[in-house]
């Protein structure tokens, strides 16, 4: 363990090329994916916890299934659709940084909708009967419920990121592992423990531990400000 | 101001069958009666939170009403933002935060206040809004007798600075004698007596009235 600690830091002081790029391919995809993940997911989360329509059960069951889906079922429904025989070969995203992000999007929303939707269905009724006993506007009450779930998103991206930075099922079918190309941590890892380089494979975990913990503090530190 | 008659019935079960009525404006008309007798129901139907059976209009004209739930949501902000949000009236704002000894805790955060505080500053921000007819569903249930009667006298001041109709539920006997005008004491979802308050209560004229006056040490 001592040995691992020691490799990860000579690696970052040293500055290796190759680190870099993996560091770099997994910060683009695990940012980007959550990020678009949030995006979509929370003003869907938003509306299936508000709102009151015909069919919400369903479209809640369907979330809280696809909320369970194996990674690997999802990189092989991508490896599927993208590859040589696939619907959507021709756009050439197999192996690609941005069919990784696509998989990861598709196996992140649902769990950004379902926290959303749990947290604005406890909320939205008091708000409601709140906000029209005030004699506010539709407009203001919608207002005011996307203020009080400022801090839940916060707690919301830190899940999706969560799940981004450690995936490593799909993006594997999907991205290929390919040096310089689409390997990231986690894959790297998996690539050097089948080596038998075990210290290099600890080195690169504990990196990917404090990426992890960087990106948590700073949306922690986002979060007390918002309750501020 | 006139009400129309509204019944409510969930799975077959009928929890409100309330006759038209009306209710004077200037005066405290006290809703009494036990859990489940309907009187909830009423106030979030009058108040537009709750679709009466048939989607009959509560009330026969177009009028402000103003509604505070029995839990009353604090906004993630602090209290005189909360305030801000029913009216920007800061004179009002001074006042009624003095009146409710809640100056102190003007710049707290609402959603960390003790459960008494809470009510209070819901109540407030309530009356911060002119309405013509204001429902109020048990706002002193979380407050100390100091609490509820500074309450209580926020409320009659409103009444009176307002000429506002105010529908006040309460379970305490106490308090309806201390502020009431009008009663309206329900039973099954159905207006078993109305009149005076006082009177009533002094004087039941239903066996009802009385066991719940009985029970309840009034």
């Amino acid at each position: 363990m001592q040995t691992a600690v020691i490799k990860a830091i000579e690696l970052i002081l040293a500055g290796d090329r190759e680190l870099i790029n993996i560091l770099l391919v997994t910060a683009r995809m695990s940012l980007s994916s959550s990020l678009i993940a949030l995006a979509v997911g929370v003003p869907l989360g938003l509306i299936l916890g508000a709102a009151v329509f015909r069919g919400r059960s369903v479209f809640l069951v369907i979330n809280r299934t696809l909320m369970g889906m194996p990674p690997v079922v999802c990189g092989l429904l991508f490896y599927m659709l993208f590859s040589g025989v696939g619907p959507f070969r021709h756009y050439k995203l197999l192996f690609t940084v941005e069919l990784m992000i696509l998989a990861q999007v598709v196996l992140i929303t649902p769990i950004v909708i379902g926290n959303m939707e749990n947290y604005v269905s406890g909320i939205a009724g008091p708000v409601r009967e709140t906000a029209k006993g005030l004699g506010l506007s539709r407009m203001t009450t919608l207002r005011l419920l996307m203020n009080e779930c400022a801090y839940v998103i916060c707690s919301t991206y830190l899940l999706a990121f969560a799940r981004a930075i450690a995936e490593v099922g799909a993006i594997s079918m999907v991205g290929g592992a390919i040096a310089w190309k689409t390997n990231v941590m986690t894959t790297a890892i998996m690539m050097y423990t089948n080596r038998g380089n075990f210290t290099l494979g600890v080195a690169l975990g504990l990196i990917l531990m404090a990426l992890s913990l960087i990106v948590n503090i700073l949306v922690t530190v986002l979060q007390r400000m918002i309750s501020k | 101001m006139k009400t129309n008659a509204v019944s409510k019935t969930y799975d077959g079960r009928t929890v409100l069958q309330m006759p038209a009525v009306d209710l004077a404006a200037d005066t405290v008309h006290v809703v009494l009666g036990s859990n489940g007798s309907g009187k909830s129901t009423w106030a979030k139907i009058l108040a537009g939170v709750l679709a009466a059976d048939g989607g009959t209009m509560p009330l026969t004209e177009p009028c402000r009403v103003g509604y505070l739930p029995q839990k009353a949501y604090a906004f993630r902000m602090s209290m005189e933002k909360n305030l801000r949000i029913a009216a920007n009236d800061r004179e009002r704002e001074d006042r009624l935060l003095a009146q409710l000894h809640l100056t102190e805790l003007r710049k707290a955060p609402a959603n960390r206040l003790s459960g008494g505080e809470s009510a209070r500053m819901a109540l407030a921000r309530v009356l911060m809004k002119p309405f013509d007819l204001l429902i109020l569903d048990e706002p002193s249930a979380a407050m100390d007798m100091e609490s509820t009667m500074l309450a209580e006298k926020a409320i009659l001041d409103y009444k009176k600075e307002t000429g506002a109709a105010v529908l006040l539920i309460t379970h305490s006997i106490r308090q309806a004698r201390r502020v009431g005008d009008g009663l309206f004491f329900l039973k099954n979802g159905m207006p078993v007596e109305t009149g005076p308050c006082k009177e009533h209560l002094d004087a039941p004229g239903t066996k009802e009235l009385k066991e719940f006056l009985e029970f309840y040490g009034g």
